[in-house]
């Protein structure tokens, strides 16, 4: 209760504040290009997130969790970041919050903001590690205590990481963020991390744990539906493991799975999971899509339009069923607003307009007749009478004239104009830039710069009449558009679709899946179900393997393993009664036996084992002629059984095979087993002391297991007179 | 003594992030804020009364808009701005009489002509007869501006500003700041203390072997049923837990540590039990000036029940949760919606709300209001602590706190 | 009747401190009142009372094609106006014998006859003129005269409600300014003149502010019922539409006098969506309504209204569909009546057109209003602010005290 009231209010208690100023490194760039074309223009963190830049959020929160000092890393577009950092109220802030930027332009990755915030020297003690485009509005307390204690008593545990309970959906095996599902094994008790994995292949269904984590862990749970915040309470260590392991790049890729792999240094990572509280980054089009919506759902309460928490100091009005308006917005009487939608400052609408599940942003003009269903539109656009926009993103500036319809998963970025009537199909992006040819995309900047090469999609010119006239373009396609149309035909670059191709656009993108992506993926699910046992998503969520299951699961694990074995060898020895050569066999077996990490034993025991099922094949009457199979086969194989027996023990297996066939599989043969005994003493395939110690073994079992050592009583004695005789010839 | 300008700041941001808990503390902080505005607010040599509505009046705006949820705020800045027309009016009695009325409530006049369309009703309304008191028929004809030179019983502020041209005004320079500031304090003072004026009625109302009901958990009601169990009064309370908060449990708790019989029942049951409840107490958010009650979301249920019983429902409240608006709109304009998170776990639901297999439109959405509208009519008596009133009487108590042309809080540029 | 009023009882206590003549007047006024409720000649254009012509008079401005009916109405009682004088004259001569009395009539009619100018303020402004052309030299004397004027006036039309209203407010102003003491009586005489000629701006100023008060109950997507045609009313919708409130009207027919057609009318022109009902589907809609907007002739003690016949029984069925009854009304309506049914009233005869004559020996209802009973009202938007009626009732006590 205190908590949740704690966060409720979203302050902390003081003396908590007042131990140490409390740090925090706000990356302002994601060094990934999963915006783009967008992001060419303006940094990701400046992007609008329900009418507030994303950054707006994050600052809040930790302005609201009681972080004294922010350094704000950024990267591409640092100046945008800057001068708006500059102009908002976090740094004319009263009381204690100050917000510091810090410029590098070589960095490519989290891990080179890092080593540059190492260089500078700021950071003093624990410090929490968020990127500016996660909305939060968790109470850091209880984690930071946590971690804290944690340090005191290990100062290995280096990092908190905040995760949250999220399942993921079954079908499309990503998280309603549209990440890949994560793996993670978590001992249950202390918390620590013990195995994480984002890139998780479904197409075969195995994930491999380390056994020494089963070996030293009393036990371990493993999800598959914890959501990562991308929250870290980081100790200034992590900082200089950064400075020292130049390859780190990726937080999680390299960072994290780093530490998890190597044991010399034996750092620790923790998790602290969230109950009550929001966290969630948006790392592609489709978390964006997903995080606005719980935005205005207000899970992330406070930090929702009309509560003025961010930058905006406008009154903006919570009407029904969630329909958020600014105040100036002109909206005309026929003009049908539903629900979950966000009217920005002086924004008008149309008549017979419809809008729904979308987001509006201010200054933007609809025209009649305008449907508007699950978009995001940014400030200042114009959409003219008649255009049809469904689950697209329109950025600043951008004019859609008459009839323009955006199919699903459009990305429109600043300033494109789309001529009159002209369908954009689903999932194509256009910009004013000219994509950056491929090699340079592979290096992970946010900005392309302009020299580069440029390719152009091939369709741009026929599809709509992308060019502006002053732009250079292919003589085709001047010839095909003429200059009457530029101005109706409107200007941008349609971009072929970036890195991941076509086929996973709908993955990422702010449109829901297309139906036929859910059926298909559907019948994979099924397809999973059917799939032997060791398919991750049949793993229960959460599943905890306490010691005594885990060690059944080990069992199960070989007795599969010697099962198929068997199976293996009696193939081979098929293929040789067809007819293969000795040494082939041999060579066969061996194979096996090294791919199955198998002894001597087993083989000769599998062998064994084909052998007399071999002696099964044949028809026979009596237990006579079955006997005489049997000898027949025995003689037939000897050299090859003879090739396994090299030791006691190894004859001993056999023997036990023997009974156990004869016990369970080829009951047959359990009358005979004395005889056949007997016969294999006779071929010396078995030595006598194998037989006696077999003998001696049996003593101490009990009566069910005696059967065979009772029948073949008398051949075992007369074997003890034999060496006894032996003996006394001796002396 | 630091610079009145970032205090403010710093107040607005507070509220604005919803820092402050609870209406008294608000109430308390803005009285507060108030007091040092016009303490730091330099006078000039006339019409200080104008000066100082307009300063507070400026700052009051801005508190207000910055969490219009929290009414007390307002309540309290126009509780303030009362207080200073009534000071300056009681100077200007006292102060000599006869000029003839000044040009400046002219230009009020224009003033509301030109753009008495941003203004809204009440200012006008206010402006029409710019009376200290609620305009009333008697002043129907008197407050005509181009009035003639009798000095009206009820001439307001803007009124006396005409007559502030009078010479010995100086030595009044320094009473008016004065006399405000004393009153301010004690406006502070009853806030600090309604708890106890409150309480100390319990004894009164409540009654031996009495079985008393309220939901969640109101400060107020505590105080008054522990008041009432000091005075030796033994009586059972029956607690409707106030889902999605739960704050009925804690109440539990401190009334139990109180040494109070304690039933908690859950928020559906309360109709079961109320035949067996003589008395409903609940706290308010906010008092409106039609007599009806914004209070945690439940209670219009619980009065409902009450009434069907016919058991009174009681609410406590201090004075400064008396509000002169009227809810216009009460679901939407002062309703507050909370986080869904208090009712449900996020990570159970999440795949309810994976909107990229749903077809991209939520289809699960919880609403968690915070408040209810409970109509006067259900309402049986109020407690503040000026006493017990009925609904019905609410008006009065209104016009007694508040003048109406500060039902709108707007700054007035003087130009 | 209203004498049987607290505050009739309260009024005679202190006129008879006041001045003894007056009591004879009041008597004589009283008297006569019986003789002029069943009027002389029950021809439906003598029938019609003064209180209905006012009405008609002040509907039959604007609007091109609103201009037919108001067309018929003026023929309806162009006969009227040259016969009022006559009963006035009569009424007058009979009530106070001073020559005077002619002039407040005219006056009145005159002041009447302005379109957006309500009965109240052209009876105060008659009043005022009196003063004017009076030649009294106390004060005391100033104000018998003026009561006797004034009364003339009540009875002259007993169903008019605001007129009385008026009368009373401006003699209360009166006896309060002579009861602080001037040292010259022209002061004074001038004071109170200037005050009744600019008591035409406090009307309309009124009207301003009801307006702003009532425009913040209407809400984005409400539906409004509104019966009957009243410029307060009419004023709050079009402020309401002009501050792009999204909402729609439901107008009720308003028979005989197809109030709701013209102002439908009135509100199409703004651009609000508006829709007309006959009288007898209010309780059919009123599930779509979401609060009621009325005016009033009257506001009475109680706190309930006098108003256009129908407003009663709307009132009764959004009371018992929990929707909200708001009424505009100036505070220059408030009237000291306590009526106790709906037959306390002196009835405001009209004529009721039905197509078809009437079969001898049928009787027909003819009074143009009825009585609303406080507990059905919810709110009342007057230019003294949003008051509950209980609060309206306090006011008037206040005054008249």
């Amino acid at each position: 209760m205190a908590q949740k009231k704690n966060h409720r209010t979203s302050s902390d208690d003081p003396e908590e504040l007042t131990r140490t100023v409390l740090q925090a490194v706000l990356l302002a760039d994601s060094f990934a290009q999963k915006f783009r074309p967008i992001t060419l223009e303006r940094p990701k963190v400046l992007l609008p997130l329900v009418n507030a830049p994303m950054i707006e959020y994050t600052l809040a929160w930790l302005e609201s969790v009681g972080v004294e000092e922010v350094f704000v890393f950024c990267c591409a577009h640092s100046q945008q970041v800057k001068s708006y950092l500059e102009n908002s109220q976090w740094t004319k802030q009263p009381g204690a919050f100050s917000v510091t930027t810090i410029e590098s332009h070589d960095a490519i990755s989290a891990g080179d903001a890092l080593r540059v915030i190492y260089t500078h020297g700021i950071i003093r003690g624990d410090f929490i590690l968020i990127s500016g485009d996660t909305v939060s509005n968790m109470s850091l307390a209880k984690a930071l205590s946590e971690h804290k204690d944690r340090r005191k008593k290990d100062p290995l545990a280096i990092m908190t990481m905040v995760i949250k309970h999220s399942k993921p959906s079954a079908l499309t095996h990503q998280t309603r963020l549209g990440n890949d599902e994560i793996i993670m094994a978590i001992d249950p008790g202390t918390k620590e991390l013990l195995y994480y994995e984002d890139k998780v292949d479904l197409s075969q269904h195995l994930i491999s744990l380390d056994k020494m984590l089963l070996a030293d862990k009393s036990a371990l749970s493993l999800h598959n539906d914890k959501q990562d915040c991308y929250i870290d309470i980081c100790s200034p260590e992590v900082l200089s493991l950064f400075t020292d392991n130049f390859d780190y790049q990726h937080l999680r890729r390299h960072f994290v799975k780093g530490l998890l792999i190597d044991d010399i240094m034996g750092y620790k990572i923790f998790t602290h999971e969230i109950q009550s509280s929001y966290a969630a980054r948006v790392d592609n089009f489709r978390s964006y899509d997903t995080i606005s919506k719980d935005i205005l759902q207000r899970w992330t309460y406070p930090f929702v339009p009309d509560v003025q928490y961010l930058g905006n100091g406008l009154q903006i009005k919570l009407d029904r069923e969630g329909i958020y308006k600014a105040p100036e917005v002109v909206q005309s009487r026929s003009a049908h607003i539903d629900s979950f939608t966000v009217l920005g400052n002086a924004t008008t609408v149309g008549d017979n307009a419809v809008i729904y599940n979308s987001v509006i942003g201010q200054g933007c003009t609809i025209g009649h007749n305008v449907t508007i269903e699950g978009s995001y539109i940014w400030d200042n656009v114009k959409i003219e009478d008649g255009c049809k926009l469904s689950h697209a993103l329109v950025c600043d500036g951008v004019h859609l004239r008459a009839g323009v319809v955006l199919e699903p998963g459009v990305i429109l970025s600043f300033k494109v104009e789309v001529g009159q009537q002209i369908v954009v199909p689903a999932y194509s992006k256009v910009s004013l830039l000219p994509q950056p040819s491929k090699q340079d995309s592979d290096e992970e900047l946010e900005y392309a710069d302009a020299n580069t090469g440029i390719i152009e999609s091939p369709s741009i010119a026929t599809m709509m009449n992308a060019q502006k006239v002053d732009f250079p373009r292919g003589t085709s396609d001047a010839d095909r558009s003429g200059t009457s149309e530029f101005y109706v035909s409107g200007a941008g670059y349609i971009w072929s679709s970036c890195e991941g191709g076509n086929e996973d656009e709908w993955r990422h993108s702010i449109a829901p899946i297309p139906a036929d992506k859910l059926s298909e993926s559907l019948l994979n699910a099924f397809a999973d179900v059917d799939a032997p046992d060791q398919d991750t998503s049949c793993i229960p969520a959460s599943g905890e393997l306490l010691p005594d299951s885990a060690s059944t699961v080990g069992d199960g694990e070989d007795y599969r393993d010697s099962a198929d074995f068997e199976k293996e060898v009696e193939a081979t020895f098929q293929r040789a009664l067809a007819g293969v050569d000795l040494e082939n066999v041999i060579l066969e077996i061996n194979s096996l036996r090294l791919s199955y990490h198998m002894s001597h034993a087993d083989c000769a025991g599998a062998l064994f084992h084909s052998i007399m099922k071999a002696a099964l094949v044949p028809s026979y009457s009596s237990k006579n002629d079955l006997y005489a199979n049997a000898v027949k086969e025995i003689i037939k194989w000897r050299d090859l059984l003879k090739h396994y027996l090299k030791t006691l023990d190894e004859e001993i297996e056999v023997i036990l095979k023997f009974e156990e066939i004869s016990v369970e599989t080829a009951r047959e043969f359990s009358p005979l087993v004395s005889n056949i005994l007997s016969c294999l003493y006779d071929k010396e395939i078995l030595s006598e002391e194998a037989i006696l110690s077999w003998a001696q073994e049996k003593e101490g079992a009990d009566e069910s297991d005696k059967i065979f050592t009772k029948q073949s009583e008398q051949f075992i004695k007369w074997l003890r007179e034999a060496s006894e005789e032996e003996d006394e010839d001796k002396d | 003594m630091p610079d009145v300008q970032t205090l403010v700041n710093d107040f607005v941001l507070k509220l604005k992030r919803r820092k402050i808990e609870g209406s008294q503390a608000s109430a308390k902080q803005t009285a507060e804020l108030l007091r040092s505005v016009v303490s730091q607010q330099r006078l000039p040599y006339i019409n200080q009364a104008t000066v100082l509505l307009d300063a507070v009046r400026a700052v009051g705006e801005q508190l207000i808009a910055a969490n219009p949820v929290e009414l007390a705020v307002g309540n309290i800045v126009r509780r303030i701005l009362h207080i200073i027309r009534e000071e300056d009016l009681t100077s200007t009695a006292s102060a000599m009489e006869g000029l003839s009325l000044s040009a400046n409530s002219d230009d009020d006049d224009n003033y509301e002509r030109e753009d008495h369309q941003a203004l809204s009703a009440a200012a006008v309304a206010a402006a029409a007869r710019s009376t200290l008191r609620a305009p009333s028929l008697q002043t129907l004809l008197e407050g005509i501006p181009e009035s003639a030179s009798a000095p009206h019983p009820s001439s307001s502020g803007g009124d006396s500003e005409g007559k502030s041209k009078s010479a010995e005004r100086s030595s009044r320079s320094k009473k008016l700041k004065h006399d405000v500031i004393e009153a301010i304090n004690e406006l502070i003072q009853d806030i600090e203390t309604c708890h106890e004026q409150i309480s100390e009625q319990a004894v009164g109302l409540i009654h031996q072997n009495e079985v008393i009901l309220t939901l969640g958990r109101s400060r107020t009601v505590k105080e008054f049923l522990c008041a009432a169990n000091e005075k030796k009064r033994s009586f059972r309370v029956f607690i409707a837990e106030g889902a999605p908060r739960y704050l009925g449990h804690v109440l539990a708790k401190e009334l139990v540590a109180k040494g109070l019989q304690t039933t908690v029942i859950t928020d559906s049951a309360v109709f079961a039990m109320i035949s067996r409840v003589n008395m409903v107490i609940v706290g308010a958010h906010a008092i409106m000036a039609n007599g009806g009650v914004i209070a945690p979301v439940g209670i219009n249920m619980v009065a409902l029940a009450a009434q069907r019983h016919a058991v009174p429902f009681v609410v406590v409240a201090g004075s400064h949760k008396l509000c002169p608006l009227y809810p216009h709109n009460p679901e939407v304009l002062l309703n507050d919606f909370k986080s869904p998170s208090d009712l449900l776990d996020f990570g159970e639901f999440s795949d309810c709300m994976d909107f990229s297999t749903s077809g991209g439109s939520p289809r699960l959405h919880v609403v968690n209001p915070a408040f209810d509208f409970i109509p006067s009519k259900l309402v049986s008596l109020f407690i503040t602590d000026t006493g017990g009133h009925s609904p019905s009487y609410i008006y009065r108590l209104i016009a007694d706190y508040y003048s109406a042309d500060d039902f709108v809080v707007r700054r007035r540029s003087t130009s | 009747m209203w004498r049987r009023s607290a505050s009739f009882v309260l009024d005679k206590r202190q006129l008879a401190q006041a001045s003894p003549p007056h009591q004879q007047i009041l008597l004589s006024s009283d008297d006569m009142e019986p003789n002029n409720l069943p009027n002389p000649n029950p021809s439906t254009d003598h029938g019609i009372s003064a209180y209905y012509q006012t009405r008609a008079e002040h509907h039959a401005v604007v609007t091109s094609d609103w201009l037919a009916q108001a067309q018929a109405a003026v023929t309806r009682n162009a006969a009227v106006p040259e016969v009022l004088p006559k009963i006035a004259a009569t009424g007058g001569s009979r009530a106070a014998g001073s020559g005077k009395a002619f002039s407040v009539i005219d006056e009145f009619n005159y002041w009447r006859k302005k379109p957006d100018l309500a009965e109240a303020v052209a009876a105060i402004m008659a009043l005022a003129a009196f003063i004017r052309s009076s030649e009294a030299t106390t004060m005391m004397e100033l104000e018998i005269e003026l009561k006797k004027a004034s009364d003339t006036l009540k009875s002259w039309d007993t169903t008019s409600i605001s007129l009385s209203a008026g009368c009373d407010l401006f003699m209360r102003y009166v006896t309060r300014t002579s009861a602080l003491e001037y040292e010259d009586f022209n002061a004074a005489k001038l004071r109170l003149i200037e005050r009744g000629e600019k008591f035409g701006e406090i009307s309309l100023k009124a009207r301003r502010t009801i307006a702003m008060l009532g425009q913040d109950f209407v809400f984005d997507g409400s539906t409004i019922l509104v019966h009957g045609y009243s410029r307060v009313v009419l004023e709050v919708l079009k402020l309401a539409a002009s501050n792009r409130k999204m909402f729609r009207v439901l107008c009720t027919e308003g028979r005989p006098d197809r109030t709701g057609l013209r102002f439908s009318n009135e509100l199409a022109q703004v651009g609000v969506p508006v829709k007309l009902l006959i009288d007898s589907a209010v309780a059919y809609t009123m599930d779509e309504v979401d609060m009621v907007f009325v005016g009033a002739d009257g506001v009475v003690e109680s706190g309930g209204i006098i108003n256009m016949m129908g407003t009663y029984q709307i009132a009764l069925v959004a009371h018992c569909m929990n929707k909200p009854v708001y009424v505009a009304a100036e505070s220059y309506k408030f009237a000291r009546l306590y009526p106790l049914d709906q037959k306390d009233l002196a009835p405001a005869i009209r004529p009721i057109e039905f197509g078809v004559p009437i079969p001898s020996g049928v009787e027909v209802e003819r009074n143009a209003r009825d009585y609303t009973p406080p507990q059905y009202l919810t709110l009342l938007f007057t230019d003294l602010g949003v008051l509950t009626p209980s609060v309206v009732s306090d006011e008037l006590i206040q005054l008249y005290l």
